[in-house]
């Protein structure tokens, strides 16, 4: 048994959609700190 | 504090568990009582992720760290989203599948029975230890600089949460989360909005970060590659990652709360609400803390903020030394002030190379202070005042009761024991209910009925947060109360991660070979622990990886020709 059995494809690619959303905010949240670090030290 | 404070205090933290306890009334089965039931949605999910999380020291010390080594501890949270999402799309939905109560359970469905006591053991001691850290640390401070009595601080905080968390399991604790939570964010965006407004008029917004930046306090990104800095991007991002992924995947304080609900799409949900809003959030508390600086550069601050225990070394025969001290401090801050107000004047005459002297001698003024600052924690220590926790765990709550208007202070003393009371509940929660569910039920009574599982759950998680007073009365920090929980979690959670990736992605080994493999992951961590200072990050990557090359090496090994399961 794996964490997608049972899961259907067209659910499993909006969750990955969901996913990619995520890892985007995250990477724009660090550019952003990074340009804060930059900016103000 | 005074009669409204107290109002707006007790009205806070009494009506949410009362709420609380009018919602989850009546009888409920074993699933209910463990697992809550369908009308808990991603909303009140995330919120209390978050909420178990955050604790009273994210409220109460992460504002000092700031004040007093800037916000790069920012960074130990970047490998929380994507631990979030591989939570999401690895172990949510084999949790939800199998309907377990606990994360262990799993364990003993993939490997065996010892691996799953062994998962659940580690944790009830990692847990059962961090509950009690959990009490004491808003405790003893909250006693320090109100008066109250340290005793009874723990008991009335502890004795609250015993009290709702027995009485409506893992239903009431996401029902008070939520609304405990929403109670932390409002207190916590007018603290910033207060702070930001008590800022010196002299200078800008902008002008105040710039100074707090020169003064090395907004270094929230750095990439170098030094195993000895405790804070970088990569330790961050790497042990962060593991540190998450073991807490969030394998910490049933963390799992009964996404499990809650039954639904696979609201626990994704609520941990992906998680993954965006942790990172934004750490850094407005850590940035409050800067801003909290940037105020005593201007207001004069104590030498020491841990009054009271300054206040007994004076009267301990210490007075002279300390009023020393105190006069070096001022003068120290009287040039400080001078000198930012100085370069950030906007009818400042100094030319691009005078500013920079002028900065670093005011990075130099800023170290003598500190010094200043350590010198007299150490007369402190000589006068027998031997304050175990730092000094920077006591700013906020300082900056709190001197500068902030009365109700308020009420509300935002509230704010640290709603934090308290949220992060216990959901550790009695999951330390009771992974005893009944993991030891108990097989080892003890395993045909009992489901009522009796139910009582049994209640009675161990009230046994739980007696223990966990317990830790509390006799618990003595020795070092930052947020490195204390961090440092602790680190040690066991790269073990039982490792259990848990093994039982995921390792489909060749069997229950024996994990289980020694991690035993002997947790000794190698233990002593890396006693004998060597690399960040404590990292013994979440070394745990984990030790488990994940020593079980298949072992089941080549001593453990050859027993079968190996093909996993669950």
């Amino acid at each position: 048994m794996n964490a997608t059995d049972g899961e259907p494809e067209s659910n499993g690619r909006s969750w990955r959609k969901a996913y990619s959303l995520v890892l985007s905010l995250f990477a724009v949240e660090v550019m952003l700190l990074y340009i804060f670090t930059v900016r103000f030290s | 504090m005074n009669r409204l404070d107290y109002l707006v205090l007790i009205a806070t933290i009494l009506a949410i568990p009362l709420y609380g306890l009018w919602r989850t009334r009546g009888s409920v089965s074993l699933r209910q009582y463990l697992r809550g039931d369908a009308s808990i949605r991603w909303a009140t999910i995330g919120l209390s992720v978050l909420a178990t999380q955050a604790g009273p020291i994210t409220f109460l010390s992460m504002p000092g760290q700031a004040y007093e080594s800037g916000i790069s501890f920012i960074q130990n949270y970047f490998g929380q989203p994507l631990a979030l999402i591989v939570v999401c799309a690895v172990f949510v939905p084999i949790y939800q599948r199998l309907k377990v109560y606990t994360a262990y359970q799993y364990l003993g469905e993939r490997f065996d029975r010892k691996t799953r006591l062994l998962g659940a053991f580690l944790f009830l001691v990692q847990r059962g230890i961090a509950a009690g850290i959990t009490i004491y640390a808003p405790a003893i401070i909250l006693s320090a600089v109100l008066g109250w009595r340290l005793d009874v601080t723990i008991w009335l905080a502890g004795g609250v949460v015993i009290v709702y968390t027995v009485a409506g399991g893992t239903k009431i604790v996401s029902i008070t989360q939520r609304y405990q939570m929403i109670v932390i964010l409002v207190g916590m965006a007018i603290a910033f909005a207060v702070a930001v407004y008590r800022l010196s008029p002299d200078l800008s917004f902008q002008n105040t970060l710039l100074v707090a930046g020169k003064m090395g306090k907004l270094g929230a990104v750095d990439f170098s590659v030094d195993p000895h800095k405790r804070y970088t991007f990569w330790s961050g991002l790497i042990g962060g990652f593991f540190l998450a992924l073991s807490y969030f995947g394998a910490d049933q304080s963390q799992v009964q709360r996404y499990l809650a609900g039954g639904s696979l799409k609201e626990s994704r949900l609520g941990l992906l609400f998680n993954a965006a809003v942790k990172v934004p959030m750490q850094f407005f508390i850590l940035l409050l803390g800067t801003i909290v600086f940037m105020f005593y550069q201007f207001e004069q601050p104590p030498v020491y903020f841990n009054q009271p225990a300054y206040q007994r070394a004076m009267a301990n025969g210490h007075a002279p030394q300390l009023a020393t001290l105190q006069t070096q401090f001022d003068d120290v801050f009287a040039q400080k002030r001078a000198l930012i107000r100085e370069v950030s004047s906007p009818s400042s005459k100094l030319s691009p190379e005078q500013r920079d002297v002028a900065m670093s001698s005011l990075r130099e003024l800023d170290a003598k202070g500190r010094e200043l600052r350590d010198r007299t924690k150490a007369v402190l220590q000589q006068a027998g005042v031997d304050p175990k926790n730092k000094d920077s765990d006591y700013v906020f709550i300082t900056f709190i009761l001197q500068q902030m208007p009365h109700g308020l202070v009420g509300l935002l003393i509230a704010v640290i024991l709603c934090a308290t009371m949220s992060a216990v509940a959901a550790t009695l929660n999951a330390l009771g209910s992974t005893t009944a569910i993991d030891f108990y039920r097989p080892l003890i009574r395993p045909n009992a009925s489901d009522h009796h599982y139910v009582v049994a759950a209640k009675a161990l998680t009230a046994a739980w947060g007696l223990v966990a007073i317990g830790v509390a009365s006799f618990a003595s920090l020795v070092e930052n109360l947020i490195e204390a929980g961090n440092i602790l979690g680190s040690v066991f959670y790269g073990s039982i991660l490792g259990l848990f990736l093994a039982a995921f992605f390792i489909r060749r080994v069997n229950g024996s070979a994990v289980f020694f493999a991690a035993l002997a992951a947790q000794a190698l961590v233990f002593v890396l622990f006693a004998t060597t200072n690399i960040g404590y990050l990292w013994y979440n990557l070394i745990g984990c990886a030790a488990v994940l090359i020593l079980a298949p090496a072992l089941q080549q090994t001593i453990f050859r020709g027993t079968e190996a399961p093909t996993g669950v």
